[in-house]
């Protein structure tokens, strides 16, 4: 098939969409297979579920709008990590060596908020389930290095891009351990270049798909829409696609809009 | 000049044979890894073409369940 | 692009769903990252990476969510793992001593030298003069061919690790109590177990993918118990549900406690025991190895239950809460969670029991404690023996790269020899049956001058052996030849002749075993640097260049599935199966045994594991099928503290730097994080030194002293009269002050216990 460049979006129907996943979730629940063994099967169930976070501040979407600009700038965003998706350092010092979770990091990074010692917002961690921080997260504690590298430090991802003008902005970096957007995408400490103008619409991967490719490996379904298991009927499936004509109205109503 | 991606669930081990069903309607396909799922692109002259091909997809022997993904017009 | 858009919708719909990336291409991103699977470069845990890589470097790495180990989780030295290839200082040529200085050769002077020097001593001083001194964290290809070009092609054993430094102890736990290495178990076991126990284990600095696990099980299920049992107050403990202290070295009377108050109280499982136990007693007063050429062989003896319970008499909680400073209250606890029909225990450990002058005894009694309650080889019921190098378990314990090991058995074994004879070619008067060094001893040997060529690859010695000093300078006599292959320079090249530049993990293809027998390729994503190539491509070389072609007839390209395909041959059958090579370039990891396409994920019970006939529980491993428990008493450390030396030192890790540190001190992240070593001190015996974080302190022991900054309840807290020191700092080495005492049975050293005193510097 020939590649084609000047194409316009036609549809890409949200409640259409919507539907489909639950009926095709449906169908595929249906072919699984049960399991023959007596104890829970825990194998296939990843520790990090990618999913499970992303409505996870819904409740604090719409106090966003008010809330304060913190100043963080993207450039120290990126200069704080190894590369860009690796787990940023601590850069400011500890109140204890010996402690985990719940009783000292997450009693700023879960919910944010302004720290008047070192006078800025707290960012918050997009995965306050998993508790041992220093587990990747490590402070700095001197300037010197060992020996000198050769590491090349990758550039960021260029931001906005879509696949048209107008269309929403692909998510340009992976979403593992990163699925709850909210966290670093809105808020005080959000950096500036990266803060959403609409942090109230909270189901963000209604409109903003991965852009990498590599963001396609096993993770698990959504164990929620199992609530809507029921069998699938020709009708069903039918009753799922737009009829042409609605697909033509939107292509007109976009391409309308973009010029 | 309608561009369609589909997903196609094939009925039980019939990944295979929904695959050579969808081939020769001529679209094209990306078989998944893991499950019995593929992604069917379909690329049409016209209006008419495009649901004559649907018709036919639907009414594939291996298909157990279809659903449109998204659509293209030029 | 609209195509490609579409294609990109529907594949993103479902997150469940695989479509194989190369038909996905064409994306608005223009990004061109590819992402490939490897395990990491560091501990045993083996977590899946996917490694990008971008313009033919390494560029970023993301935990593998298809990994069943870390299922997309890693700790900060996996995140900046390729980090470590980088260093400006990698070794890119090799380097031959002239004139007392290291300088730069090609590639064929030296290892012709090498060859020649092989060559000279065989023929001057016999076999057993030269020697091969390996890795962990050699893959397994490399590990095969040391142990074909040493044990079947020269003809000597030795052929050692420094896995033996590690995990040897854990080897011979296994072998006495089960007649076959490794856990029964595997990383599932933590999904399903309602109480961890860590034996001198600080997991969440060392082993944190797992414990992270184990945090994350504890939030999700009711009643999830974590039992800290250490020496010294971490983060774990921290974490813990329970932190209890106990003495250094008095585990072994703590365990036979717990057992004693199993059998008390009538938890122990009677048909279990009848059924699937025998119980054996060995030889007492074994002694610490530190006088050279020491020897030691146990002789079991067969004993009743009734014995069994006359024995632990003497480890009441009462008379052992003095001992070890356990209260008989956390000792009864503890028993009682091992002991509660309803709950599945796991039990994890790694240095604390394995370095240890009775690591062999501590291994058989947390076995006791399982058998006696038949909670093993289940779901959940696991005792677990952690590893701490990527390979330690794929490399030198299956391929058996030990003095006194074949990849199939033993070479005291004619059967074992016969086998590996015939698979490499060799006339089977080659294997000699007699082992020659064990690690400690072999570096002996080096001093004395027995061993007179020693080809040292990927570690690093002269940082990680106990007593340094004599081990060191041994290896600098005169007539020693001493060739290093690794990647950095390290003090362990300083003292070498000729130095050869390895190739680094993903720059070369290779295989590494994890610790629940999980073997995980990875392919050649980059270039190795300079001139360097693998450390088995080295072998193969050197050992052509000996006129041994024909056991090598490989190419450098096709040599990794080849060796694959004839080391294959050693493991065939349903005990310990391992995958063909084409399932393993696919899967991201394949555990042992390996049967009809299918890992085994529990051995030794009928209902998971295919080698084990009826229908539960088959300890295949011993002939008669049952497990041994072993009577193995208290017997205090080589060294105790004194008046003169009045401080236990303890060593060990941290969670930044894995080993000597030649790889992560140069990931500047990490250095930055953890950039010196120190001497943990309880705050009391601060306060009497009058010593506060950061001062200078002085600790000296028989064999050394070394001044280094103190830190006083900052990571890590020590019980009071106790130290703790880190070893990955080679400008502040702490080995220059260990003791070389050893288990007799496994003969790996103890660098948690020896007498030191502390001074304010």
């Amino acid at each position: 098939m020939k590649r084609k460049s000047s194409y316009f979006i036609i549809g890409l129907c949200v409640a259409l969409l919507a539907s489909a996943v639950f009926i095709f979730l449906a169908a595929l629940r249906e072919s699984k297979r049960p399991a023959d063994t007596d104890y829970m099967q825990t194998g296939d169930t990843p520790s990090i579920p990618a999913e499970a976070g992303v409505f996870r501040r819904l409740a604090m979407a719409l106090q966003y709008q008010k809330m304060p600009e913190g100043g963080r700038d993207l450039r120290t965003y990126y200069e704080n990590r190894a590369y860009p998706g690796a787990p940023p350092l601590i850069p400011h010092p500890l109140v204890s060596e010996k402690g985990i979770g719940g009783k000292t990091c997450l009693q700023c990074h879960e919910n944010g908020g302004y720290t008047e010692q070192f006078k800025a917002f707290a960012p918050v961690t997009p995965h306050p389930e998993l508790l041992n921080c220093r587990q990747c997260h490590v402070p700095k504690t001197t300037e010197g290095l060992f020996a000198n590298s050769n590491f090349t430090k990758p550039d960021p991802p260029v931001l906005g891009q879509s696949a048209m003008p107008g269309s929403p902005p692909v998510i340009p970096h992976t979403l593992q351990l990163r699925e709850n957007c909210l966290a670093c995408h809105a808020g005080p400490a959000a950096p500036k270049a990266i803060k959403v103008s609409h942090p109230e619409r909270v189901n963000c991967r209604q409109c903003h798909v991965p852009a990498r490719l590599d963001d396609l490996f096993e993770k698990p379904l959504m164990e929620d829409a199992s609530t809507w298991t029921r069998p699938v009927s020709p009708s069903q499936r039918n009753g799922t696609q737009l009829d042409e004509k609605e697909v033509s109205a939107i292509g007109e109503w976009v391409r309308e809009n973009n010029q | 000049m309608p561009i369609k991606s589909y997903l196609a669930l094939a009925c039980e081990n019939q990944l295979e044979a929904l695959r050579t069903e969808v081939l020769a309607l001529g679209c094209e396909v990306i078989p998944a890894e893991n499950k019995d799922v593929l992604i069917v692109i379909s690329e049409t002259k016209n209006e008419e073409e495009d649901k004559a091909l649907l018709e036919k997809l639907n009414s594939m022997k291996n298909l157990r369940h279809l659903t449109l993904v998204s659509a293209f017009a030029e | 692009m609209a195509i490609a858009s579409a294609a990109m919708a529907a594949a993103t719909l479902f997150p469940g769903i695989i479509f194989p990336n190369e038909q996905l291409k064409g994306l608005p991103d223009g990004d061109d990252i590819k992402w490939k699977k490897s395990p990491c470069r560091f501990c045993g845990v083996g977590c899946g990476l996917l490694i990008g890589v971008q313009k033919g470097k390494a560029v970023a790495v993301k935990g593998d969510p298809a990994s069943e180990v870390n299922k997309g989780l890693c700790c900060v030295k996996g995140y900046h793992s390729v980090l470590a290839i980088y260093g400006k200082d990698r070794l890119t040529k090799p380097l031959i001593r002239r004139n007392g200085k290291l300088e730069p050769a090609t590639m064929k002077e030296a290892l012709d030298l090498v060859a020649s020097k092989m060559k000279e001593n065989i023929a001057k001083h016999g076999k057993d003069s030269v020697a091969i001194y390996g890795s962990g964290q050699w893959t397994i290809p490399d590990g095969y061919v040391a142990s074909k070009f040493m044990k079947g092609v020269i003809g000597t054993n030795n052929l050692e690790a420094n896995a033996r430094l590690c995990m040897a102890s854990a080897v011979t736990g296994f072998m006495t109590s089960f007649g076959m290495d490794e856990p029964m178990g595997c990383y599932e076991d933590i999904d399903h177990a309602d109480v961890f126990v860590m034996w001198g284990n600080n997991m969440a600095e060392m082993h944190p993918v797992l414990f992270s696990r184990m945090l994350d099980q504890r939030l999700r299920r009711n009643g999830v118990k974590i039992i800290d049992f250490a020496t010294r107050t971490t983060r774990t403990s921290m974490a813990s549900d329970r932190s209890i202290l106990f003495k250094p070295q008095t585990d072994l009377a703590v365990a036979n406690a717990i057992c004693y108050e199993i059998l008390k109280n009538n938890w122990h499982n009677r048909g279990f025991l009848q059924k699937h136990c025998v119980f054996k007693s060995g030889k007492t007063n074994i002694g610490y190895g530190l006088e050279d050429k020491f020897q030691f062989k146990d002789e079991p003896k067969d004993m009743t239950l009734e014995q069994f319970k006359a024995f632990l008499e003497d480890y009441r909680p009462e008379k052992v809460e003095k001992l070890s400073g356990v209260s008989a209250k956390d000792i009864k606890y503890m028993a009682s969670l091992y002991g509660d029909p309803n709950k599945k225990v796991m039990s994890l450990w790694c240095m604390g029991p394995n370095q240890h002058t009775r690591g062999t005894w501590m291994n058989n009694l947390i076995y006791n404690i399982h058998l006696l309650t038949g909670k093993i080889s289940t779901p959940g019921n696991s005792p677990f023996s952690l590893t701490g190098q990527p390979s330690a378990c794929g490399t030198v314990r299956e391929v058996g790269t030990l003095t006194h090991a074949l990849p199939y058995g033993t070479v005291d074994n004619e059967k074992a020899r016969e086998k590996a004879a015939k698979i490499w070619g060799v006339p089977v008067t080659n294997i000699s049956p007699k082992p020659t060094y064990h690690t400690v001893e072999m570096f002996r040997a080096l001093d004395r001058g027995d061993i007179k060529f020693i080809w040292i690859q990927t570690t690093n010695p002269f940082v990680s052996m106990p007593k340094l000093k004599r081990y060191r300078e041994g290896a600098k006599k005169d007539d020693r030849f001493v060739v290093v292959s690794d990647v950095y320079p390290t003090p362990t090249t300083d003292v070498a002749d000729v130095v050869l530049p390895a190739a680094m993990w993903i720059e070369r293809e290779g295989m590494f075993g994890n610790s629940e027998r999980r073997t995980q390729h990875f392919e050649k994503m980059l270039e190795p640097q300079g001139e360097a190539f693998s450390d088995a491509w080295q072998m193969i070389e050197v050992a052509r260049r000996m006129g041994y072609e024909k056991y090598f007839p490989w190419t450098k390209e096709n040599h990794v599935e080849k060796i694959w395909e004839e080391y294959y041959k050693f493991h065939e059958g349903d005990k310990h199966g391992i995958a063909p090579y084409e399932v393993l370039k696919k899967e991201s990891g394949v555990v042992w045994p390996y049967v009809n396409g299918k890992s085994t994920k529990w051995r030794y019970h009928a209902k998971y594991d295919p080698a084990a006939k009826g229908d539960s529980f088959d300890f295949y491993g011993k002939p008669d099928g049952k497990a041994w428990i072993w009577v193995r008493p208290y017997e205090p450390p080589a060294e105790s503290p004194d008046n003169d030396y009045p401080f236990w030192l303890n060593t060990g890790r941290v969670l930044e730097h894995w080993h000597t540190g030649s790889m992560t001190r140069r990931v500047a992240v990490l250095h930055q994080a953890m950039p010196h070593s120190y001497a943990e001190l309880h705050p009391n015996d601060a306060s009497r030194l009058g010593v506060k974080t950061g001062d200078k302190v002085k600790l000296t022991s028989r064999r050394g002293s070394l001044v280094l900054p103190a830190s006083v309840n900052e990571r890590g807290l020590p019980t009071e009269g106790q130290v703790f020191v880190p070893f990955f700092d080679e400008s502040l080495l702490i080995n220059e002050l260990t003791l070389d005492s050893f288990c007799p049975i496994s003969r790996e050293p103890d660098y948690k216990k020896c007498a030191v005193k502390v001074e304010k510097a």
